[in-house]
């Protein structure tokens, strides 16, 4: 099968040949081109065509993509940093633009077609159009936005000493993401644009499940609705992090027929399945610390083990990394994701 | 990567190419190990310190790109002038380094050179490191691989090249001591490899940087290079040497007649071996002055490393054209060595030009 | 003086203050510790850093996470401010630990990083803290400047991570006798050990335990 048309079949609940090999790689498409990493995320077309291309090199199903997980500050009215040095592989915040409740009181929304990122990402969406790709949009997710606006040490104090603010800001992110989803599906069409929902900071590293039950269950489970409503088929979930004991949570928001939930590799693959097996195609979950530090074997091995538990999930898997591999990933272990794929997924 | 599907093994397609037949492809060469070390997130230094990863890193990357890792183009020397008689050299540790450089050669002083005394064939320099390395090789069921400089290049590193080409002109006397030692030592080192491994198994590799016509001139080369390498070659033939590769670094157009003549005579290399050229050298000129050899070359490195993708990807194309071509056969790689940091797209580009233009139908 | 019975009522009521992250408690006990007497050495450290050591515990046991955290810090440094000016000058030798922490170059999240400070304040180490995304050459700096015994760089990303083996080198380069700990999301004990670290810490409170056992060991 040819790439598009893997995913295409995998999406139709169709028989595949083999398990996708998926992509979560920015940086290391910008090292892997030559080019430096913070085109991937201030020029669409640099950061499309190093996609592309490397995609094209590792036999990757999917993409390009466009985003990040700082999402939020920027677009709101604060600043963001691009990466620089050759230790930074993604945007970061400059400055947050609420730290007080005066400033939130002053908080609106932003202008979905010129704040912060959206012009680029419009841009790469474009060129997804003209390329004949899937159309996404990278959002971070309801409490991920709110921790990009708000530092998160204070939003963490605030859902405990004052709800009310931490409720209006996730209320301000949740309306903004369907502001935003509305508007690509303006332009594309409902059928064609998927968007990608990355949630890092509503991991249990940082929030009991008891906050994420109050505080971000009942935002996503709305925007899901909403989004699903506006007819979009399928939504993509990155559950990144630690985020056991919040599955439970998680396995009750609406994502599409069949949404698309991928994993860090702190959830277990099986668990996963157990949680989303049946609605969802199961995203996941190779550590990129040891993409990044391991032995080709290591990776290869752990590629093995994911590819096995997650081969026969009902409604689909693609293997991917657990979270982005990092721009200086020796690639030969990326490869071997490659070799793992065509020496154990195939579906016979 | 949804590539047609070889259809012959590796060993096969070389084995084709050493018959003067056609392979099902054009293989392809990486040249010189950097890459691949830094390719699978080992450090450069490892290539001198650390034979199983020097081995690891080829294999694998050799796999990823579909290269050909038997009679891969070394860049690891078994025998340097510098260490091996004295002087000091200094790992490449810095993100902008790609080999071992000098810090201090043996001889600086004509009593220096006087003075020099032959080291230990078996455990000077990284020739135990190296010995390693080739035993992985051996276990692999690979030809064990020898890397050195030509007897003019040998002479010249134990005294720094700047110091030698003041000396052809000045003291030739003193070159001719230090060439003629340094191949001694090659061959004396060789001869250890003879020893553990068996002539029938070991693929001896020469480079010649200092014989290219950007650092001495013809005359020069027909003084100072070219009765050691018919001498050489004599010596090789009497170890039962027959697998033979000669990279004619850099800027050579000038010395190829002599070499050409060389090479037609019994005095020679054995045909076919395989002769490695830099861009500088047109692939289909070298083939005309050498019709028994295999030719391997030649895109420029410094393109892999700086250059865009597209353009890399017509030269390869217009290579592989003119090298499919060539009645002694052909190999695709790199000019000279890949440098390390090339991003991997632009290196791929080899692979992908040769998938869709390199098939012998 | 305060008797000895109300000492340790004052003592509990700031450990417990600190649990249940009730500024007003603690200042009310930190304040009674400075009118009646209470040493104020014994009410940092038998008081406020023992409810720390408690909260580390509910960390690890997930019953606490971040927001609890910060919030038990936030009632710490109430007592912190209240009872450090009525440290003795010979309270200063109890613990002449210092420590220099910072978020590797690149990177950005500092969460951790402060959680790990948290504990070391609460321990009455002195902590010089740099921040984040701080360059390779300012931990050696900062360390050679405060003659700190411990410098602690974090991670969260894998890219910055690599940042490690290089500050690990300059700081050793320096001073062979100063403790290095890494930590971060994507480190490992092995991964830090390799990078030439002397310890690792995979959570905040037992940050702490390892610091003192590696000082001893090297000094």
């Amino acid at each position: 099968m040819a790439h598009k048309d893997r995913l295409d079949a995998l999406l139709k609940c169709k028989r595949l040949d083999m398990v996708p090999l998926y992509h979560f790689m920015f940086g290391f498409c910008a090292t892997n081109v030559g080019y430096p990493v913070a085109s991937m995320y201030n020029d669409p077309q640099k950061s499309f065509m190093a996609q592309l291309w490397t995609f094209e090199q590792y036999g990757i199903d999917g993409g390009p993509d466009y985003g990040y997980a700082s999402y939020g500050g920027w677009e709101f009215g604060g600043e963001i940093k691009f990466p620089s040095s050759e230790w930074q592989q993604a945007p970061s915040h400059g400055n947050f633009v609420v730290n007080s409740e005066e400033d939130l009181a002053k908080l609106r929304l932003p202008d979905v077609e010129k704040a912060g990122m959206l012009p680029l990402a419009m841009e790469f969406s474009k060129l997804q159009d003209k390329f004949g790709k899937p159309i996404s949009i990278v959002l971070g997710g309801v409490f991920t936005i709110a921790g990009n606006i708000c530092p998160v040490e204070i939003l963490c104090r605030w859902m405990i000493k004052k709800p009310e603010a931490a409720h209006r800001l996730l209320w301000l992110a949740t309306q903004h993401i369907l502001e935003v989803i509305h508007h690509w599906v303006n332009i594309f069409g409902a059928e064609r644009v998927m968007p990608n929902i990355w949630e890092p900071l509503a991991a249990n590293s940082m929030i009991s499940p008891k906050l994420f039950q109050q505080f971000v269950l009942p935002y996503v489970k709305e925007a899901s609705e909403k989004i699903l409503a506006m007819g979009i088929k399928h939504i993509y979930y990155h559950i990144c992090g630690e985020q056991n004991l919040n599955l439970p949570y998680w396995a009750q928001v609406p994502m599409g027929d069949p949404g698309l939930v991928s994993f860090g590799h702190q959830v277990d693959i099986s668990t996963a399945i157990n949680y989303f097996g049946d609605r969802c195609i199961i995203v996941g979950n190779v550590d990129p610390g040891v993409i990044q530090s391991g032995t080709p074997q290591q990776v290869y091995e752990l590629c093995k083990r994911c590819i096995d538990k997650g081969k026969r999930a009902p409604r689909g898997f693609m293997l991917m990394s657990g979270c982005e591999i990092p721009p200086m990933a020796p690639p030969c272990n990326v490869y071997m994701m490659r070799k793992a794929v065509d020496d154990f997924g195939s579906y016979d | 990567m949804e590539f047609k599907q070889d259809r012959m093994s590796r060993q096969e397609r070389m084995q084709a190419l050493y018959n003067y037949q056609k392979p099902d492809r054009v293989p392809i060469f990486e040249d010189g190990n950097f890459f691949c070390m830094i390719n699978v997130g080992y450090r450069l230094t490892d290539l001198y310190s650390n034979p199983q990863r020097a081995f690891d890193a080829l294999i694998w990357t050799c796999e990823q790109y579909g290269w050909e890792p038997e009679r891969h183009c070394s860049s690891a020397h078994a025998v340097l002038g510098t260490p091996d008689f004295g002087g000091r050299i200094k790992s490449p540790e810095s993100i902008y380094s790609q080999g071992l450089s000098v810090e201090e050669t043996a001889v600086q002083t004509e009593d220096d050179v006087w003075n020099l005394k032959m080291p230990d064939p078996k455990t000077a320099g990284v020739i135990p490191i190296r010995m390693e390395f080739s035993k992985l090789e051996e276990k692999a069921g690979m030809p064990v691989t020898f890397l050195a400089r030509s007897p003019l290049c040998s002479g010249a590193e134990i005294c720094g090249v700047e110091r030698f080409c003041a000396w052809m002109h000045k003291k030739p006397e003193l070159c001719h001591r230090l060439i003629r030692m340094g191949m001694n030592h090659t061959l004396e080192a060789l001869q250890h490899w003879v020893d553990t491994f068996g002539a029938g198994k070991v693929y001896y590799q020469m480079s010649s940087p200092t014989e290219s016509n950007q650092v001495i001139s013809p005359k020069h080369f027909q003084e100072f290079a070219l009765p050691y390498h018919r001498e050489f070659h004599k010596r090789l033939r009497a170890m039962g040497i027959n697998q033979f590769h000669f990279h004619i670094c850099g800027e050579q157009n000038l010395n190829l007649p002599y070499l050409a003549r060389l090479a037609a005579s019994p005095d020679g290399w054995p045909h076919p071996s395989i002769l490695s050229f830099g861009h500088e050298v047109d692939i289909t000129n070298a083939a005309q002055y050498f019709p028994k050899d295999i030719i391997l070359g030649n895109i420029e490195p410094a393109l892999f490393q700086s250059g865009t993708p597209q353009p890399i990807y017509e030269l390869c194309r217009k290579t592989i054209e003119k090298g499919k071509k060539i009645p002694g056969g052909f190999i695709l790689a790199p000019g000279c060595g890949m440098p390390p940091r090339a991003p991997g797209y632009n290196v791929w580009m080899m692979t992908k030009a040769v998938h869709d233009f390199g098939w012998y139908d | 003086m305060a008797s000895e019975q109300r000492a340790n009522e004052v003592l509990k009521g700031l450990c417990d203050g600190v649990v249940a992250f009730d500024e007003e408690t603690v200042g009310k006990f930190s304040k009674a510790a400075v009118e009646e007497g209470v040493d104020a050495y014994d009410a940092i450290t038998k008081g406020l850093a023992h409810g720390m050591g408690k909260v580390g515990e509910l960390y690890a046991a997930h019953e606490y996470f971040v927001p609890e955290l910060l919030l038990c810090a936030d009632a710490l440094y109430v007592g912190l401010d209240i009872l450090r000016p009525h440290l003795k000058r010979s309270d200063s030798g109890k613990s002449a630990r210092r420590i220099v922490l910072g978020v590797a170059e690149g990177d950005v999240h500092d969460i951790g990083k402060n959680l790990v400070k948290i504990m070391f304040d609460a321990a009455a180490w002195e902590v010089y803290d740099l921040g984040k995304d701080v360059p390779l050459g300012s931990f050696v700096e900062e360390q050679q400047r405060t003659n700190a015994d411990v410098v602690g760089v974090s991670a969260l990303m894998a890219t910055s991570m690599l940042a490690m083996p290089e500050v690990t080198r300059m700081i050793k380069t320096r001073n062979p006798n100063v403790v290095v700990m890494l930590g971060g999301a994507p480190l490992t004990r092995e991964i830090a050990r390799s990078y030439g670290a002397d310890g690792y810490a995979d959570n905040a409170g037992e940050a702490v335990r390892e610091a003192v056992r590696l000082v001893e060991v090297i000094k």
